[in-house]
């Protein structure tokens, strides 16, 4: 438990901390976005807390909420042992302004992370000097982990050949698969001449 | 404000509340299998069952009951508390129920959930109510743990025709009667009750008796096992497979609230199931209304036709423009009771707004009989909507009298059916009838150019009920085959005659008439 | 084709002044699986490389999305697919530390005799194929003949060689087979003796010394801010491995040792392999000897594990506990773990967010090499062309897991 950790973020920070909890033995932080850099790097530097592995950073997709993406960025001190959670919630709920200060200047394995995270969610990290797709092609278009991206979407760079008869199926065709469980996380009847599929 | 604790949180009561009704309005659920919020307490599953500790200074009611300890082998004497069923008790000021905190209640309900099961048959692979099941939720929940009989279980008959809509099956009833209460209760006539007693209980239909009434799939509604199935909805789809939308009923102008299920991968839909709304519908839905969801797939228009021959919405609506191009000021719009507000609207607005029509009917399906309950005479959903659009529509009977004096020669019309046959003879009349229409019938029977309009399922509507109230019907599935809503094929027409109809959402119709927009309650 | 007779004099011949431009991959057998780099040659030395991942990338994250937790594992399986079971028992921990239930013991030996068999096969696999890319073909078929067998212990307790999605939440698929304990210290036995036969063939030559020995340094600071794990990051002198720091299961119940490196190149990457899989032949037979011969392997919570099929075909109550955990899937309370394990290339972390009901709503594999191959680009900037070779089979990058 990193509570002497969490108190001495507060005590430099009053004001970017949002949220605390504690679930499962993690401890976890919800900052203020536009914290997220100078909370990191006191992290980094500051000799009690030693932060100096950037473990993993992602981001959730909270559909709903407002604001909707959550930067999750996972921290880990070799030297200290302890592990933190920060959370930062950016964007509005058409996926748009989703943008939060870049680590890469403070941990090098926030290059990727942040490559990936804008390449599945859109997110923007002010400051990557190489913010381009890494797993996605680059003529992709969307943001594949969204929520509202339909798992059964396909886009291919070479169109599928039109022969009369036989009936291609691209994956997870409409009458294929089990959806499981009584939740839609997509949309599930898509009107091509609805702007708004209600 | 009187309030009462419930595992310590405090809950509003009113006068004459029972801690069930209390805790369901706050959202608090207690688990129940015969109780149900509009009908009348029976207390006979015993699940609700909820510790009340005494007022203070007065001593609990405690049992003497035998426990089993495993350490000593035997059967020890213990007391416990008395629990009362939280469906019965009525709530005074200041009460203390525990329920999920309280370690004789998780006791109790693991108790009576194992002997509901000790005789259940093992058909949830057949069994339609698998997915939505309260012994398979309250098992998890409540039980968890595996058979104790060794005994055969006792044995019923299975697979019974009660009625026209409803199957029995009797090894799978638990006795709640909610069925019995239903019909007594809701429909008026008692029908169903328990016959046999003990373990051999099971419900039966009166002798000579059908369950027939109106409400027979309230009681497949209301059955919390899949002892009564409908024979309709039997062995069609699972409901895991099936998504729910908030809809309208269109089959009265009573307006009741549903859900349509539907199947996401073939996009059929496959039943409705009633919504609460304590102003129209309370809980229920009659049998007329739940089985109206056929009508979105039988007897549909999905191509557009000219002169009777199927074309393409194209050129449909190329003939129709040329049709009404020449219609001069004898144009006539007929508006439609079975359409929604959007629909109306913008039928309404390019006939009158840009069209020049003069003269405004509304149609609709024949009347039927009432049943005094929640079924209607008016046979359709939105006759009030439709006058509120347009308050001086006449009944499209009158349509006869002006295409005979010769006021009307062309008419612009929304929906298939009219409520008198002797109105075919008056539409044949006409020198040009374009129909937008989702059914076969008469108007579309009669019409030059029929364009295909989707149902209520397949886009939004508006709704206003006999009682005025304003309601919003989701969208379920998308347009079948080649049709698309009704307001959508009048905004492509107004474009094909010149006229800047070009509203996408129908928000925008409002905006372009110009005219007062009623606001949209969801 | 007649040949150009043209007077040339020294002035004129200007020697190209831009720096080539190589596109090494995806299809390339150096490239281990499908990874491109772009690199900017200058003769043979690398200015500059970009390295371009996600040839294999299949969504898998997405797809969690869609089923139960349950029908998660197949997924983490052909992520890190030559040490499966180390990614199928990193997710059942994930989700068991999000239910709160610890397994039986038995089953915890289970599965760490399991796990690191697994991490055997994985580094045979890797140190072999370093060695067959540098040309010795030799140790290569000898190490995968050491997989093989581990894979034939595989598939008689699973049922399959290389995916076999036996972790399930609260246990696993199948208890032990009865011969299993004497085919893996049989098998182990076999393995150590291949693996000192390839250490007398290869340590004594001098080229591939002369190959891997100072190429491909990286220090151990750069390591770490790279988010470097595992093998890779021990061979830059630090001593960190999740088995020690953070125990799980019963990893501070055994004896075993975790070789550290020095210089941080690629020999000591080679050599850590080897050492580690000899470790992990001491925990096997130490777990081995520890795991009792019968009890449960599956917790009894009818949350989450499935009924013996009698139960499902004869009581309800079977039936009812089988519906409920395959059609909605197992409930795991909402909220959110970070757990992880060491899986054989280091900090497999999974990163799980649930909304209480039965489909996962986030999950979130962190994947050791993802972030190894991202340090690729520093490793191999300003090598020769040639020890690319060695430099990427080192990091043991596997598609899989680098892409999901």
């Amino acid at each position: 438990m990193a509570q002497a950790l969490i108190d001495l973020i507060k005590r430099q920070f009053p004001s970017a901390v949002l949220e605390t909890h504690s679930q499962h033995g993690d401890d976890t932080l919800v900052l203020n976005a536009l914290a997220w850099k100078s909370v990191a790097e006191f992290l980094c530097s500051s000799p009690d807390a030693a932060m100096n592995m950037l473990v993993d950073l992602t981001v959730v997709d909270y559909a709903e909420r407002e604001p909707r993406f959550e930067v999750v960025a996972h921290l880990l001190s070799l030297s200290l042992g302890h592990r933190l959670r920060l959370k930062a919630r950016v964007g509005n709920p058409e996926g748009e302004g989703a943008a939060i200060a870049s680590l890469t200047e403070i941990w090098a394995s926030a290059n990727w992370a942040e490559r990936e995270a804008f390449d599945m969610f859109g997110v923007t990290f002010i400051g990557h000097t190489d913010l381009r797709r890494i797993l996605m092609y680059p003529e992709f278009e969307g943001y594949p982990l969204r929520r509202d991206y339909p798992a059964d979407k396909i886009q291919p760079l070479i169109p599928y050949r039109e022969i009369p008869g036989i009936e291609k199926v691209a994956p997870f065709g409409r009458d294929e698969g089990m959806s499981f469980g009584r939740q839609v996380h997509a949309r599930w009847a898509e009107d091509p001449e609805d702007p708004q599929a209600n | 404000m009187s309030t009462f604790k419930l595992d310590g949180r405090e809950i509003p009561f009113e006068k004459g509340d029972t801690i069930i009704r209390a805790a369901h309005r706050a959202g608090v659920d207690v688990p129940h299998y015969c109780w149900h919020p509009g009908l009348s307490v029976a207390a006979n599953c015993r699940m609700c069952l909820v510790e009340v500790a005494p007022p203070a200074g007065r001593p609990a009611l405690m049992l003497d009951v035998l426990r089993w300890d495993a350490a000593k082998n035997e059967y020890v004497a213990e007391k416990k508390p008395k629990l009362v069923p939280a469906c019965q008790q009525g709530v005074a000021d200041g009460m203390d129920v525990l329920s999920q905190t309280s370690e004789h209640v998780k006791r109790a309900r693991a108790a009576v959930q194992e002997l509901l099961l000790l005789n259940h048959p093992v058909d949830c692979p057949i069994c339609d109510q698998a997915g939505e099941c309260r012994l398979q939720d309250y098992w998890l929940e409540h039980q968890g743990t595996k058979k104790r009989m060794h005994d055969e279980p006792v044995h019923k008959p299975k697979g019974q025709v009660f009625g026209p809509t409803i199957v029995y099956d009797a090894e799978r009833c638990i006795v709640c009667t909610r069925c019995v209460r239903v019909s007594e209760e809701l429909a008026g006539d008692p029908v169903l009750s328990v016959a046999e007693r003990g373990n051999l209980n099971e419900i039966v239909v009166s002798p000579g008796r059908q369950l027939d009434h109106n409400y027979t799939l309230m009681t497949e509604h209301v059955c919390p096992v899949g002892a009564l199935t409908s024979s309709d909805f039997r062995f069609k789809a699972r409901v895991w497979f099936l998504r729910s939308v908030r809809s309208v009923c269109v089959g009265c102008s009573k307006g009741c609230n549903s859900y349509t299920d539907f199947d996401p991968r073939s996009l059929q839909v496959h039943r409705y199931r009633p919504r609460d709304n304590a102003n129209v519908n309370k809980y229920w839905m009659c049998d007329v209304g739940m089985l109206d969801y056929r009508r979105i797939h039988e007897g549909r228009i999905l191509e557009a036709r000219t002169s009777g021959e199927s074309t393409t919405r194209e050129s449909a609506l190329t003939r129709a423009a040329a049709l009404l191009a020449g219609a001069g000021g004898k144009l006539a719009l007929v508006l439609s009771a079975e359409h929604s507000n959007e629909d109306n609207a913008a039928l309404f607005t390019l006939g009158t707004k840009y069209l020049g029509a003069l003269a405004v009917f509304y149609t609709g399906r024949p009347q039927g009989k009432a049943d005094g309950i929640l079924l209607e005479a008016d046979r359709n959903p939105n006759t009030t909507g439709v006058l509120s659009i347009c308050p001086t529509a006449k009944p499209i009977a009158e349509l006869g009298q002006a295409v005979a004096a010769g006021q009307v020669a062309f008419a612009l019309a929304l929906g298939s059916a009219v409520p008198e046959d002797a109105t075919a003879s008056a539409l044949s009349g006409l020198q040009g009838l374009v129909v937008a229409a989702t059914h076969e019938g008469t108007l579309p029977q009669a019409a030059h150019v029929v364009l295909a309009a989707s149902s209520w399922a397949e886009a939004a509507g508006t709704f206003i009920n006999s009682a005025g109230i304003e309601q919003v019907s989701e969208r379920a599935i998308p347009p079948l085959g080649e049709s698309s809503p009704a307001w959508k094929l009048f905004a492509q027409l107004g474009q094909k005659l010149g006229h800047p109809t070009s509203w996408k959402r129908p928000e925008q119709i409002q905006a372009n008439a110009g005219s007062a927009a009623s606001e949209v309650s969801a | 084709m007649e040949p150009i007779d043209v007077e040339i004099s020294e002035a004129e011949l200007e020697l190209p002044e831009e720096p080539m431009l190589l596109n090494v991959g995806p299809s390339h057998p150096a490239m281990h699986g499908t990874v491109r780099c772009v690199m900017e040659l200058s003769g043979e030395l690398i200015h500059r490389v970009d390295v371009q991942v996600g040839y294999l990338h299949r969504g898998f994250e997405k797809m969690c999305e869609r089923g139960t937790w349950a029908q998660v594992f197949p997924y983490v399986d052909r992520c890190n697919y030559v040490s499966p079971m180390l990614n199928n028992v990193g997710f059942a921990l994930a989700c068991e530390k999000m239910l709160g239930i610890e397994v039986p013991e038995r089953c915890q030996w289970y599965r760490m005799a399991l796990g690191e068999l697994a991490r055997i096969s994985d580094h045979l696999t890797c140190d072999g194929a370093m060695a067959m890319e540098l040309g010795a073909f030799t140790p290569f078929l000898w190490m995968i003949k050491g997989r093989e067998m581990i894979w034939d212990i595989m598939e008689e307790e699973t049922g399959a060689r290389l995916t076999h999605s036996f972790g399930r939440v609260g246990g696993m698929a199948a208890p032990p087979t009865k011969g299993f304990k004497e085919q893996s210290l049989a098998v182990v036995e076999h393995i150590l003796s291949i693996v000192s036969e390839v250490e007398k063939l290869m340590f004594g030559n001098r080229i591939f010394l002369d190959r891997l020995e100072d190429v491909g340094v990286i220090s151990g600071e750069n390591a770490i801010s790279l988010g470097w794990t595992g093998p890779c990051l021990r061979a830059s002198g630090v001593a960190y491995d999740v088995r020690k720091a953070a125990p799980y299961l019963k990893y501070d119940e055994v004896d075993f040792d975790v070789p550290v490196g020095e210089k941080g190149d690629c020999l000591d990457r080679f050599i850590i392999r080897l050492e580690e899989l000899k470790q992990s032949v001491r925990i096997i037979r130490q777990s081995l000897a520890r795991m009792a011969d019968s009890g449960p392997i599956n917790v009894v919570d009818p949350r989450v594990m499935l009924p013996p099929k009698e139960e499902v075909y004869n009581t309800i109550e079977g039936t009812i506990q089988h519906f409920k955990i395959v059609m909605e899937g197992l409930k795991i309370p909402a909220g959110e773990v970070y757990s992880y394990t060491e899986a054989g290339n280091g900090e497999l972390g999974f990163y799980l967010v649930s909304d209480g009901s039965g489909t996962p709503y986030r999950v979130r594999i962190r994947p050791p090499c993802y972030y190894i191959t991202g340090g690729l680009e520093h490793v191999i900037t300003g090598q020769m062309m040639a020890d690319v070779v060695p430099c990427f089979g080192s990091l043991n990058m596997i598609g899989g897991e680098c892409d999901r």
